[in-house]
C-alpha cells in the first residue's frame, strides 16, 4: 500500500548529486568554451554599442525627424507622424531620452537577430514536416519557459551586458516571426504553386518570387509580433545589466517609486505603440499594393 | 473504584516524575525562543546555537523565522524571542542604544563572525597576476586590467544593482575617487542575479574583475574573492551618512573614504539573560566564528544545497576545533555525544 501512498521519490542524495552533476556540467562548458562563444558575438556586440553610442550622440531633433520619416515612410498617415513627433519629445522631456535611445538601440537589433535567424528558420519549417514537428515544440518551450530560468546560463556564458541581455530578448521574440513565417508559406494557394510550377521554375524562383511574396501580410505580422515581445523583455533584459528604460523601473520597483515607474513604463508603451503601428501599416499597405495588382 | 484510584495514583507519579525530570533537566536553562534569519549566515548561526544550547546546556529552543528589522522590533517591543544571532546594527542604532541602556536588551557578541561587512572585491587571480595592486587606489590608476566588454578603452567597475541602498554608496564614491576621470564605468548589474553571475563569470574564467560585494557569503567563500582597501580611511560619519549614502542631488561634494564599519551583534533579551543563565551568556560571548571557516560553511551550504540544520551538524563535525574553543570541555563532550 505504501506504494500508492508515498509517490516513489529519488534518494535525496541521488537527486542532489543529479543536478550537482547538471551543474558542474554546464560549469566546465562555459569555462571551456565561454571565451569562443564570447568573441563569436563580438560583432553583434560592436555594432549594438555603434548603434547606441549614434542614437544618443546625435542631435536629438535629427533623432524625430528620422523617426518621424520613418513613420511617414512606412505608414503615410499624418496621424501617426504626429504623435510619434509629440511622444518623443515628451520622452525628452521628461528626462527619458537617453533610456529610451538605448532601448531603442537594443530592440532594432534585437529585431533585426530574429529576424535574420527567424525567417530562415520559419521557411525550412515550411518546407519540411519533421522540421516542424521538431521545431513546434521547442518553440512552445521558449514561450513558456520562465526568463529567469535561461538567464542563469546565459550569465555564466556571457556574464552580464549588452549580449546576453540581447540573446534573453531573442529567446522570448523570436517564435512569432519563425511561426508566423511558416504558417504564411503553408497558406498560400495550391493554384499560384501549380502556376509557376507550370512554367517551370525553380526552387529558389518558387520561394522568392511567389511563396514570400504571398506570404508576406502573414510575415509582417510576425515582425510585428517579435517586436512587441522584445520590448516587453527590456525590463528582464537590464536584470542582467542592459541599459534603458528597464533600469529605472527595477529601481523604482525596490524603492516604490510610484511615479518614476509609471514614466519610464509608459514610455515603453509609446514606444510599443509607435512600432507597432509603424510595422502594422507597412504591412497593410504592402497587402493593399498586391491587392490592387490583382484587381 | 481502587482500581480507578491506583490508576489515578500511578498517572499522578508518572506525571509527577516527568515534570521533575525535566526539571532537572533544563536546571541551568530554560525555554527560549531564537530567531531564524533569512539569509544563510544567520540560518547556519542559529541553527549550532540551537544544537550547542540544548546538547549542551540543557536549554528547549524553538527557531522562528525572522528578519533584520521585524525580528528587532518584536525583541524591542515584545521581548521576544529572546537572540538574535546576527544582528545587523547599522539600521536599528538608536533604539538598539536606547534598549541596552534600559537593560532591556544586552549584546552578547559585538562581532559574532569576522572579517564581515561590505566593500570592495577583486578576483585572487587579479592580486596573483599583479600583486603590486594593494589598495583600491592603486587599482584605479590601472583601468585598462578590468576592460569594459563595451568599450574596452575603459575599465569596469561593477556597482550595486538598482534600487539597492549600496548603489547610491557607490555612485557616490565613484564620483569622490574620481573614477570617470580615471577611465572607469559605473556598471549597473542589474540584479543581485546580476552581480553574483558577472563575479562566477570572472572568477571560472579566470579574468580580472573588480567591484563592490559584503561578507560573509557564499560568493565570496567559493571563488576566494579579495578584499581591497580602500587605501583612504573612513572619512567621518558625516561625509558617510550625510553624503553618501544619499541620492546624488543630495550629496555635492563626497570624499574617498573607506567603507563604512558594519556593525553586527548578538542581540538578547533580558529574559535570555535571566532563564539561561551566565554559562549560556559565556558561550555566546565567546563565540566567534573565523570569516573563512563561515564562508567555506556557506559554500558547503550552497553547493550542496543545504539547510541550516544539516550545515550546522556539518559545522559541528568537522569544524571542531573551531567551536570546542566556546565552550567548556564538559560541553563540549556533551555535544559531541548528541551528535
Amino acid at each position: 500500500m505504501d506504494f500508492f501512498d508515498q509517490f516513489p521519490v529519488m534518494e535525496q542524495q541521488e537527486l542532489r548529486d543529479f543536478k550537482k552533476g547538471i551543474d558542474l556540467a554546464f560549469r566546465t562548458f562555459a569555462r571551456t568554451y565561454g571565451d569562443a562563444i564570447e568573441s563569436f558575438f563580438e560583432p553583434l556586440l560592436f555594432f549594438l554599442v555603434w548603434l547606441e553610442k549614434l542614437l544618443i550622440n546625435s542631435p536629438w531633433p535629427m533623432i524625430i525627424l528620422v523617426l518621424a520619416g520613418l513613420a511617414w515612410i512606412a505608414s503615410r498617415s499624418i496621424l501617426l507622424v504626429i504623435g510619434t513627433i509629440i511622444s518623443f519629445l515628451m520622452i525628452g522631456y521628461f528626462g527619458m531620452w537617453k533610456d529610451t535611445m538605448s532601448t531603442v538601440a537594443i530592440i532594432t537589433v534585437a529585431t533585426l537577430v530574429c529576424l535574420a535567424a527567424g525567417i530562415p528558420m520559419g521557411i525550412i519549417m515550411a518546407r519540411s514536416n519533421r522540421a516542424q514537428a521538431t521545431l513546434l515544440p521547442v518553440l512552445d518551450m521558449m514561450q513558456t519557459i520562465p526568463s529567469f530560468v535561461y538567464l542563469i546560463p546565459i550569465l555564466m556564458l556571457l556574464g552580464i551586458g549588452k549580449v546576453p541581455g540581447l540573446i534573453a530578448v531573442c529567446i522570448y521574440a523570436i517564435p512569432p516571426i519563425i511561426r508566423l513565417t511558416n504558417l504564411g508559406i503553408r497558406e498560400v494557394d495550391k493554384e499560384a504553386l501549380e502556376a509557376i510550377d507550370s512554367f517551370g521554375a525553380t526552387t529558389w524562383q518558387r520561394l522568392t518570387k511567389v511563396q514570400i511574396p504571398l506570404a508576406l501580410p502573414t510575415i509582417f505580422a510576425g515582425v510585428n509580433q517579435t517586436i512587441m515581445m522584445a520590448l516587453a523583455m527590456v525590463v528582464i533584459a537590464s536584470m542582467i545589466g542592459v541599459r534603458g528604460l528597464g533600469v529605472p523601473i527595477l529601481r523604482a520597483i525596490s524603492n516604490q517609486y510610484l511615479a518614476l515607474g509609471l514614466m519610464n513604463g509608459l514610455a515603453i508603451v509609446a514606444l510599443a505603440i509607435i512600432f507597432d503601428r509603424i510595422s502594422q501599416h507597412y504591412g497593410k499597405r504592402i497587402q493593399k499594393h498586391r491587392e490592387g495588382r490583382n484587381l | 473504584m481502587m482500581k480507578y484510584i491506583k490508576k489515578l495514583i500511578f498517572s499522578a507519579l508518572f506525571a509527577l516524575g516527568i515534570t521533575s525530570f525535566s526539571v532537572t533537566a533544563n536546571a541551568a536553562c530554560g525555554k527560549i525562543v531564537m530567531a531564524d534569519m533569512n539569509w544563510a549566515s544567520a540560518n547556519l548561526m542559529a541553527n549550532v546555537d540551537k544544537v550547542i544550547l540544548e546538547a549542551g546546556y540543557g536549554c528547549e529552543i524553538e527557531l522562528i523565522a525572522g528578519a533584520t528589522m521585524p525580528t528587532f522590533t518584536s525583541m524591542n517591543e515584545k521581548g521576544a524571542p529572546d537572540v538574535a544571532a546576527e544582528q545587523w546594527a547599522n539600521a536599528v542604532a538608536n533604539p538598539l542604544k536606547k534598549a541596552v541602556a534600559e537593560g532591556r536588551l544586552h549584546i552578547a557578541n559585538k562581532a559574532p563572525i569576522k572579517g564581515l561587512g561590505e566593500g570592495w572585491w577583486v578576483t585572487p587571480g587579479t592580486l596573483k597576476r599583479h600583486p603590486e595592486l594593494k589598495t583600491a587606489l592603486d587599482i584605479l590608476d590601472h583601468p585598462e586590467l578590468f576592460p569594459y566588454a563595451e568599450d574596452p578603452s575603459k575599465g569596469a567597475f561593477v556597482g550595486c544593482p538598482a534600487g539597492w541602498g549600496c548603489q547610491l554608496a557607490n555612485a557616490n564614491l565613484y564620483r569622490a575617487f574620481e573614477m570617470e576621470k580615471k577611465g572607469w564605468v559605473l556598471v549597473d548589474p542589474g540584479s543581485a542575479a546580476g552581480l553574483d553571475g558577472s563575479i562566477a563569470k570572472a572568477a571560472e574564467s579566470d579574468k580580472n574583475w573588480f567591484g563592490y560585494y559584503w561578507n560573509p557569503t557564499s560568493i565570496i567563500g567559493k571563488y576566494n574573492m579579495q578584499p581591497i582597501d580602500f587605501g583612504v580611511p573612513f572619512a567621518g560619519s558625516e561625509n558617510w551618512d550625510g553624503c553618501i549614502v544619499k541620492p546624488e542631488q543630495e550629496c555635492a561634494d563626497p570624499k574617498p573614504s573607506a567603507w563604512t564599519h558594519s556593525e553586527v551583534n548578538t542581540v538578547v533579551t533580558d529574559n535570555f539573560k535571566k532563564t539561561a543563565g551566565n554559562e549560556a551568556m559565556k558561550y555566546l560571548e565567546k563565540r566567534t566564528y573565523p570569516g573563512e571557516v563561515m564562508n567555506a560553511m556557506l559554500v558547503y551550504m550552497a553547493d550542496n544545497q543545504a539547510d541550516g540544520a544539516d550545515t550546522a551538524i556539518e559545522f559541528l563535525k568537522t569544524q571542531e576545533s573551531v567551536w570546542t574553543k566556546w565552550v567548556p570541555s564538559s560541553v563540549a563532550k556533551k555535544v559531541k555525544a548528541a551528535l
